[in-house]
């Protein structure tokens, strides 16, 4: 037994030494290749059917990792992307804010699939920086006009039957800086302020009923723990509707950049409204107009007016391929895709113009169709090798079509940097590169 | 009928039904979880002030009681007459820019309740010590701030009392949410006239964008040291702000690199001056801020 056990033990080192060298080898090809990347891949002139590394892996021969053993479990406990997948990352805008405490990074929709934003790739927006909340010291205070205010910590929340959704979280500001002219020159940027993601958690309705509100109760303030002490004013019908406690996103405890240990989610509203680090709910009979609902997310108008508690987030899209980050690279057909959403309810169409709004063709929905949440749409294109102009136009389910630039600076002017739902415009140059512009 | 006062009336009538959701009311206390919230409890996190004063503590002071402790606390970021520095807020002037180009929305010209000013000054300034200021100093910077912007006199005392009583001069700026505000139709085929359709703008791209390279951002992994000092210290001392050193000007670094490294980590840990200890940032290590110590004497030693 003994000696079985040291000669296992002794091929085992063997297996790891000739795994290691391999490895190492593996580890020259992806440096190789990540330079490489680096240079080329997001890069319009990549030329298709020239393999990065060589032929050495493709057939006939056979790639190395296909003739040695693998790391084995637990390599990563937490696991993480390939490491060819390094660039599909966060980024942000450094001259938007004053600072990284204070401020927003962008999810890149044009590496994503399907519907739902992983965790580590949501959106982020802090107004305080990300507090490290202890989840044992953290409180939920329910109270104001309520009969019985009460102290829950995340447990007590936890107790309660919840239920879970896929809905969107997107920031009023998507998009802002393009209200006087196009000016973010990838998709990231201009529309990279929504996530979509499964949130798991209580109705904020339960609670309210098991506090019980007062008659005369018509608003609840939500507060976070945050330095910001982040507040915004909710009505109480949308309170009673469809507003969460979350304390999951996407199975697993909701990440410290979006709340952790609890938040608030309003579904279909500005993402702001969804207060993350939760600590607060005060139930009132008037709203308290706090900074964040008047000198922020207020929406000016061209008369110097400003709209008000604008909580919707309108139907909108944006074709997600091509764009800026994935140019074509070669003449032929292509599936065309994009996203649409709104935060009335569901996509019901999206038709997609190749020749700036001149003529559309109905796109078809893919996959999941929910409410709220992000909905993809594809449409079989062949390029001819020429230049387009590539728009969408989502509609939703109460009939709402998505407008366009004209027809919103005819209606708020350019100052409101909130809620620019327009239809946007890619340009597509013959040699297949794509950037962003604005039409007549 | 606006969809918010729809909205209002419709909560009127599922208070009325008693909360009938799903089918079945449930009362009050059903789950019993949790605890009961003291008043004590609740003083301590309530913190909100409304457009009627509701939530104002008792107390007062005038636009000069808060001079001094403007110029210490907030004029580092909103300058020394609330024109803000870099990035951050500007606070006075802009009246009649609503309808410009270029509005600037500030207390003044933009706000439209007093209340809102003491909320948010209590809640969240300064900037990196939300909470640390008394409801006396909270009343002497908004009174400092509403004099700056000529809403009240520099001897006026501001209290609990009369503070829901200033008038904000955009008070009636603001409306509820009536959108749909667009109402665009679903149009197939010959939507546009042809040649109608011109490129109005496009972002500024480099000359050689023709050879196919799209710009991207690189994201290096930092080191401690530098993510330390993105997180704690970068605030003010990227932008120079309240005449913070920037790293790498030498001219600003060459004395207090000759005070040697101790005697800056010293500073960090404890604060020195406006900067507070450990940039505000309690829940540091000393070795961390130690790295970020580092990080800054290794940019501005270069030079």
């Amino acid at each position: 037994m003994g000696k079985n056990k040291s000669s296992t033990a002794n091929l085992l080192q063997t297996v790891a030494r000739e795994g290691e060298k391999l490895q190492a080898s593996e580890r020259r090809n992806f440096l190789k290749q990540g330079l490489l990347l680096a240079g080329g891949a997001l890069s319009g002139a990549a030329v298709p059917g020239v393999a990065l590394a060589g032929d050495s892996n493709l057939p006939p021969n056979v790639p190395p990792w296909t003739k040695s053993l693998g790391s084995g479990v637990l390599t990563n406990p937490y696991g993480k992307p390939s490491p060819y997948e390094s660039h599909i990352v966060r980024r942000n805008v450094p001259w938007l804010t004053a600072d990284r405490i204070a401020s927003i990074s962008f999810t890149p929709l044009a590496e994503l699939s399907g519907i739902i934003t992983p965790s580590s790739l949501v959106f982020e927006r802090y107004h305080a920086g990300v507090p490290a909340i202890d989840p044992a010291q953290h409180r939920l205070m329910i109270h104001g006009m309520v009969d019985r205010p009460i102290i829950l910590s995340v447990d007590d929340l936890k107790r309660f039957p919840s239920t879970s959704v896929i809905r969107f979280i997107e920031c009023p500001a998507n998009g802002g800086m393009e209200w006087r002219a196009a000016q973010m020159d990838a998709l990231q940027f201009t529309h990279g302020m929504i996530s979509c993601c499964e949130w798991t958690g209580v109705l904020l309705s339960t609670l309210l009923q098991e506090v019980g509100i007062k008659k005369d109760a018509a608003w609840v303030l939500a507060e976070g723990a945050d330095g910001s002490h982040m507040s915004r004013s909710i009505p109480m019908d949308k309170a009673l509707d469809d507003a969460l406690i979350v304390f999951a996103q996407n199975g697993e405890p909701l990440r410290p950049e979006q709340g952790y240990p609890i938040r608030l989610m309003n579904p279909g509203w500005e993402g702001n409204t969804s207060v993350k680090w939760l600590r607060r709910l005060e139930v009132g009979d008037e709203a308290w107009y706090h900074r964040e609902e008047t000198a922020k997310y207020t929406d000016l108008l061209a008369d110097g007016r400003a709209r008000k508690f604008s909580y919707l987030q309108e139907c909108n899209s944006v074709v997600t391929f091509p764009c800026p980050e994935k140019p074509l690279t070669e003449r032929g057909r292509y599936e065309v895709q994009g996203l649409a959403w709104s935060g009335e309810g569901k996509i019901k169409r999206v038709d997609v113009s190749f020749d700036g709004g001149m003529n559309w063709r109905p796109a078809r929905l893919k996959g999941l169709v929910l409410p709220k949440a992000l909905t993809r749409f594809g449409l079989e294109w062949d390029w001819d090798g020429g230049p387009a102009m590539i728009q969408s136009r989502a509609v939703d389910e109460t009939g709402y079509v998505q407008p366009t630039y004209t027809q919103l600076r005819e209606a708020r002017g350019s100052s409101s940097i909130y809620h620019k739902n327009a239809i946007h415009t890619w340009r597509l140059h013959d040699s297949g590169k794509v950037t962003n512009v604005q039409i007549s | 009928m606006s969809r918010l006062a729809k909205s209002l009336s419709y909560v009127g009538l599922i208070v009325a039904l008693g909360f009938v959701i799903d089918g079945h009311a449930e009362e009050a206390g059903h789950y019993g979880y949790g605890q009961d919230a003291t008043a004590e409890q609740i003083a301590g996190w309530d913190i909100d002030i409304r457009p009627d004063g509701m939530g104002l503590p008792p107390g007062g002071a005038t636009p000069e009681d808060g001079e001094m402790l403007y110029e210490d606390k907030c004029a580092s970021c909103h300058g020394s007459f609330g024109e803000g520095v870099g990035r951050y807020p500007v606070l006075s002037g802009g009246e009649g820019t609503l309808t410009e180009a270029r509005p600037e929305k500030t207390v003044g010209s933009f706000w439209p309740y007093a209340s809102t000013l003491w909320d948010y000054i209590h809640r969240a300034m300064p900037f990196t010590a939300p909470e640390s200021l008394t409801d006396e100093e909270v009343y002497a910077t908004t009174a400092y701030v509403l004099y700056l912007n000529d809403l009240i006199e520099y001897d006026f005392e501001l209290t609990q009392e009369n503070l829901a009583d200033v008038e904000m001069p955009n008070k009636d700026g603001f409306f509820f949410d009536d959108r749909p505000d667009v109402k665009a139709k679903r149009c197939m085929k010959n939507c546009k006239k042809p040649g109608s359709i011109k490129i109005t703008s496009e972002p500024e791209i480099s000359e050689d964008a023709d050879s196919g390279t799209v710009e991207t951002v690189v994201v290096e992994q930092p080191t401690e040291g530098q993510a330390v000092y993105q997180h704690a210290c970068s605030v003010c001392h990227a932008a120079g702000v309240g005449e913070a050193p920037i790293p790498g000007d030498s001219a600003a670094w060459s004395a207090r690199l000759a005070l040697g490294r101790d005697a800056l980590i010293e500073s960090a840990l404890n604060g020195k001056g406006i900067m507070p200890a450990k940039g505000g940032q309690s829940q540091l290590s000393d070795a961390a801020v130690t790295s970020a110590v580092d990080y800054i004497i290794s940019l501005s030693a270069k030079q």
